[in-house]
């Protein structure tokens, strides 16, 4: 496989490409566990969300100083740093997005299309795990990436209805209503950083050729 | 992929009394083509009024579209489809009835509604899964 050679797959590449792998496998986890959590409105299991989010952050540690003590060229290093902060990013915004779900009541008219939304969110972020997997074996990614975008569209689509329905919400305090414009903001901002991500493991592939 | 995974479930209907032109403004500033029509006195029986139906059989013909009900350019009854369904057996209900949206339903009740364009994506994101099987 021409990534294969050109990564130049010793021992540390191979445990930076297996940690990545961890990373992206763990915020599947995560977003399956938010879906979860937003269907049976259950605190608990939201406040587990954030316990991904710093387990997130140690393996994003680990990656980044396994490739600054040498593995991988050196320039490939700076694209693969940002591929795991790009990830990284979305941990962030998943652990910012059940934080505000915990500070609402969300209004059960909107339950319905914010769980649509949570579960595209699990499943663009089963693509990119399969889009990176797919790079590592050197296969082409257009279609991969098509998927996303097709899925980033939808959610898109479900925002724009969402936003719609919010407007006929009777809210009655400025933060009840703030808290749930952050709240949708968020949940419809995660796709838009997966699509980032996996615009950067395009590039990554590109600057392979 | 079924498609529970991937229809829209905002539906946008329409009472069959209102006038077509009523219609064409609601998918207008919806920017959509199709509005699933609603009979007064009973929630379960439904009829579809699309883009095509407005076109074809008012505007072409030079009525007047606020002087005819939507009811009088209806189609009825509605394809209904399964939403454990999977998208190569909405594809091939497409083709045999010759329509490029259906909806899905839950016994008689409508819960989605699926596009042409959603049977395109849904069949690029299985090949993308590995899924499709040709």
């Amino acid at each position: 496989m021409f990534l294969e050679k050109l990564f130049s797959r010793g021992k540390k590449e191979n445990e930076v490409i297996g940690d990545i792998t961890k990373q992206i496998k763990l915020l599947n986890t995560a977003c399956g566990l938010f879906k979860t959590a937003l269907e049976t409105d259950n605190p608990s299991l939201m406040r587990k969300v954030m316990d991904f989010e710093r387990m997130g952050d140690a393996i994003r540690r680990d990656i980044i100083s396994r490739i600054y003590e040498g593995a991988f060229l050196p320039y490939l290093r700076p694209d693969l740093c940002k591929f795991v902060e790009i990830v990284d990013s979305i941990f962030d915004l998943l652990e910012d997005t059940g934080y505000k779900y915990l500070d609402l009541k969300l209004p059960e008219q909107l339950r319905g299309e914010c769980i649509q939304v949570a579960f595209l969110n699990r499943r663009i972020c089963e693509m990119l795990l399969i889009t990176f997997e797919s790079m590592i074996k050197g296969e082409d990614l257009r279609e991969k990436i098509l998927a996303i975008r097709i899925y980033e569209k939808k959610i898109d689509d479900i925002k724009f209805d969402l936003i719609r329905d919010a407007r006929k919400i009777e809210i009655t305090n400025f933060w009840e209503g703030e808290i749930l414009s952050q709240f949708l903001s968020c949940l419809t901002s995660i796709s838009d950083v997966i699509e980032d991500a996996s615009d950067h493991l395009q590039v990554i592939h590109v600057s392979m050729k | 992929m079924k498609v529970k995974e991937f229809m829209t479930t905002n539906i946008e209907s329409i009472d069959h009394k209102r006038s077509v032109y009523y219609a064409v403004e609601r998918m207008v500033n919806r920017r959509i083509r199709c509005l699933l029509v609603r009979f007064s006195g009973d929630e379960r029986e439904y009829g579809v009024i699309t883009a095509r139906d407005v076109v074809f059989k008012v505007l072409a013909k030079g009525i007047d579209p606020t002087k005819i009900n939507v009811s009088k350019i209806t189609s009825k009854p509605i394809v209904c489809i399964d939403q454990d369904a999977d998208f190569k057996e909405v594809a091939k209900i497409m083709d045999e009835s010759d329509i490029a949206r259906a909806f899905v339903c839950d016994q008689d009740r409508v819960i989605g509604l699926v596009a042409l364009m959603d049977v395109m994506s849904a069949t690029i994101i299985a090949r993308a899964r590995g899924e499709y099987v040709s």
